[in-house]
């Protein structure tokens, strides 16, 4: 613990941060471009001297480690001087487009500039120009703004894994170039928020607003089940933009592109009104009132036994409370939330949850992955995998498909039989596993959501107690979920009760007409086509497979457009907020619920918000602690059973569209263009 | 609407007929009006009597040049200049008429708009 003395005031500081950090820690704000605490330090941008005792010209504070007895100055007549100097150099090549730039406003160079820039140019020679870079669908480049800060290569090669950017020239004819072909990362929208100015902007959003005319909303990302902190930037109720929030122990500051752009699906195909299929066959605009009375009339006189609900993958918590509450005044036992079939949820709580947290991923040492592309199911994880593995001495195994998850794997089998080898230790990365003193599994969907996947659960299970996973203070067990909605669901108990039918049930009941009424409540994910001889209700926000298949269709929210609860995989409960009102007619999911109620005779026993948040504490106490992780207790889950021989599949083909939002999203189709259908060419398989 | 009474009683006194526009507006003057206190140049009274509704906005610009003793001849004597090829024909103020001009995106000009903040679009049965 250096203590060191920053403008005459001593600070101690932990070992190993840089004279940078310490003069933060110390209050004092220092200048720079180049250094970011998450990327390795590159000192080019010299914006950040300081003077230092003995020291006859300033330092770069963000390459100088503090040390003990150090005197550093931060704001002396040599200090600025030398910025001043510094920032003169940056904008002699700067072009002086502020009004025309997207950064305008939350530019690293402009707020910088109005402490330390020259109000008049000296410079009289002709600026520099340097031609534009592709860089995909998402990322606008204007490299004449360029500073030369490098954060986009380190973030590049360091963070995504992906080697695709780099710089040519030196001095003044550096330039930062990529390969002339898109980035192909998942996290490459990141860049755009490193770039501390406006050389590389977000090409979905350029040219439509301005900072200061939006309102910043934090909530949490629903596109996957990392459950990302985000702000959502409106304007109007109309979603302008998605951010990253800091949130260290789950998406640092990252998020994935999807989280990010998949927000301009919330303007189109949006449901906005009520539809009734009148007697013709024809989905027609009705009132509330009418679409509720065509409901409950269906539902009059029918039994429990005949009515199946099914909970979409995006849901908030509240309505898929308000949901089995409903199913409940009905005396219906059929009711499920996984969509997808996964054999999950019967047993304890940590038989579904990513036990180890996101963040505890960096203690681990051997990694065994079955049945999961994390890459394309969630992005932000796979990015704390490879966080973990460039730190070293750490093995990753993978079961199931290969992939490039942008760090070293090693390939085991595609199915369970080698799983099986794993756990009877005859494959030569159970001796890994057994060295390995915090090793961890990753369960995917890919491996769950099968015929056999209570038994791969309790074959996991076996692989967790027998390699030592599950210890006093580390549990290497864990699921990983594809879908936000899904432990929150499973908390709350969305399962078939005794004797109800699971998705595939509700499914064959509906064919063979032993179930006459199916409520959807936001699921799009499976053939909806099954579902001809039910009477369907749909409640949603898009028009997507479950609406074309309703026979009633209530409007309800987007996860921007309500107050909602959303628990991640690790199980971790966060709150999503209303950004911008729901469009037209359409209304919070759980009060339509609760309307409903009131016409089929029972109603919900709460009215608003806080009533049905105390409801959802009542029913799982988790929910009672935010943003607060308590490990699940190791008690029994997973039936043995006879394993199959199919090999894992990761249920995700393509990343940048897995749900209703990002299939209705203009630049998710760009992105699905430039990144996805090439490699499907590439195999073959095309034509 | 006509002119009023009084008016064309005063025209058919003192008013001496000076000339009429391409829409039938009959303009007349009086070199003998009362000296309004603070007038400069041209001490006479000049006006017109509208063919039909009184409309301002119906007196062409070289007649409303004369009328507002901006030119001292009236366009009939050379007072202004005659209208040049590309300018326009003057027509009167055509709000509360049929070619009143609505904005891009009224209900009567199509209905239809361009983008804006919070639009979306809704989802309709096939």
């Amino acid at each position: 613990m250096p203590t060191l003395e920053i403008d005459g005031k001593e600070v101690t500081v932990p070992q190993g941060v840089n004279v940078l950090q310490a003069c933060e820690i110390a209050g004092h704000e220092i200048p720079r471009f180049c250094y970011h605490e998450r990327l390795s330090i590159a000192g080019n941008c010299r914006m950040c001297l300081v003077e230092m005792e003995r020291s006859p010209k300033p330092i770069a504070s963000c390459h100088m480690p503090a040390q003990d007895g150090m005197k550093v100055w931060t704001d002396t007549e040599m200090v600025r001087k030398a910025r001043r100097g510094v920032m003169e150099f940056l904008l002699i090549n700067h072009p002086l487009d502020c009004p025309i730039c997207d950064q305008g406003g939350e530019c690293d160079l402009q707020d910088q500039a109005m402490a330390y820039g020259f109000d008049r140019s000296r410079y009289e020679e002709n600026k520099r120009a340097v031609p534009e870079k592709e860089m995909g669908p998402l990322i606008k480049t204007i490299m004449t703004r360029c500073i030369h800060c490098t954060r986009c290569i380190r973030f590049a090669a360091e963070v995504a894994g992906v080697e695709e950017i780099g710089a040519v020239g030196r001095g003044e004819h550096m330039e930062i170039t990529t390969l002339e072909q898109a980035i192909d990362s998942e996290l490459s929208g990141n860049l755009v928020d490193i770039c501390p100015v406006g050389a590389l902007t977000s090409r979905p959003y350029a040219f439509s607003a301005r900072p200061w005319e939006l309102r910043k909303t934090p909530s949490v990302d629903v596109m996957d089940a990392v459950g990302s902190n985000i702000r959502v930037d409106t304007r109007g109720r109309d979603v302008m933009r998605v951010l990253p929030r800091l949130h260290e122990d789950v998406n640092e500051e990252w998020i994935d592109d999807k989280t990010r752009h998949a927000c301009d699906g919330l303007r189109r195909q949006r449901l906005d009104r009520p539809f009734v299929r009148n007697k013709k066959g024809r989905l027609e605009e009705a009132t509330w009132d009418e679409a509720f009375t065509a409901i409950a009339k269906r539902l009059k006189g029918k039994t429990g036994e005949q009515v199946g609900a099914i909970a979409g993958d995006q849901c908030d918590a509240e309505s898929m409370l308000a949901l089995r509450d409903f199913m409940g005044t009905l005396g219906s036992p059929n009711l499920d939330c996984r969509q997808d079939g996964a054999k999950i949820g019967q047993g304890a709580r940590a038989g579904y949850l990513f036990n180890t947290t996101i963040a505890g991923i960096e203690e681990a040492d051997a990694c065994l992955l079955v049945g999961t592309n994390p890459r394309r199911e969630a992005a932000m994880l796979n990015a704390r995998l490879r966080k973990r593995f460039l730190k070293g001495g750490f093995k990753v195994g993978v079961v199931g498909e290969q992939m490039d998850l942008t760090y070293q794997t090693e390939y085991l089998g595609a199915g369970p039989e080698t799983l099986q080898q794993v756990a009877d230790g005859k494959h030569p990365f159970a001796e890994t596993l057994k060295n390995a003193e915090k090793p961890m599994i990753v369960l995917g969907q890919g491996a769950l959501a099968r015929e056999d996947g209570a038994a791969v659960l309790a074959l996991g299970r076996q692989i967790a107690e027998s390699f030592g996973m599950v210890q006093e203070a580390w549990n290497g067990f864990n699921v990983l979920h594809t879908a936000a909605a899904r432990v929150a669901g499973l908390d709350l108990g969305l399962l078939p009760g005794t004797g109800g039918r699971d998705v595939e049930g509700i499914l064959q009941g509906a064919e063979t007409g032993e179930i006459d009424t199916v409520y959807l409540l936001a699921a799009d994910e499976f053939d909806t086509s099954r579902l001809d001889n039910a009477f369907v209700v749909y409640q949603g926000h898009h028009g997507d497979a479950g609406a074309h298949a309703a026979d009633v269709i209530l409007p309800g929210a987007a996860y921007t457009e309500k107050n909602g609860t959303y628990v991640n995989t690790e199980g971790r409960v966060q709150l999503g907020r209303l950004a911008g009102f729901p469009p037209g007619e359409a209304r919070d999911d759980w009060s339509i619920l609760r309307a409903l109620s009131a016409y089929t005779g029972q109603a919900l026993p709460y009215d608003n918000l806080g009533q049905v948040r105390q409801k959802l504490i009542e029913t799982a106490d988790t929910f009672a602690r935010i943003d607060q992780l308590a490990p699940a207790e190791w008690e029994a889950f997973g039936t043995r059973g006879k394993l199959g021989g199919e090999p894992f599949r990761s249920p995700v083909a393509n990343f940048y569209m897995t749900d209703p939002i990002s299939r209705n999203s203009e630049t998710m189709a760009r992105c699905t263009e430039a990144f996805i259908l090439p490699k499907r060419e590439a195999t073959g398989t095309h034509g | 609407m006509r002119n009023s009474l009084v008016t064309r009683l005063y025209t058919r006194r003192h008013g001496i007929h000076v000339g009429e526009d391409q829409f039938g507006n009959q303009y007349y003057r009086n070199p003998n009006a009362h000296r309004a206190p603070g007038l400069l140049s041209s001490s006479e009274k000049r006006w017109v009597l509208y063919n039909g509704a009184p409309e301002a906005s119906r007196v062409p610009p070289a007649w409303h040049a004369w009328l507002h003793h901006i030119t001292d001849e009236p366009p009939a004597d050379g007072g202004v200049p005659d209208r040049k090829p590309w300018e326009k024909e003057h027509a009167p103020n055509r709000t509360m008429t049929a070619e009143a001009y609505r904005p891009p995106g009224h209900t009567l000009r199509g209905g239809k708009r361009a983008k804006g903040t919070g639009d979306y679009e809704p989802w309709l049965p096939s």
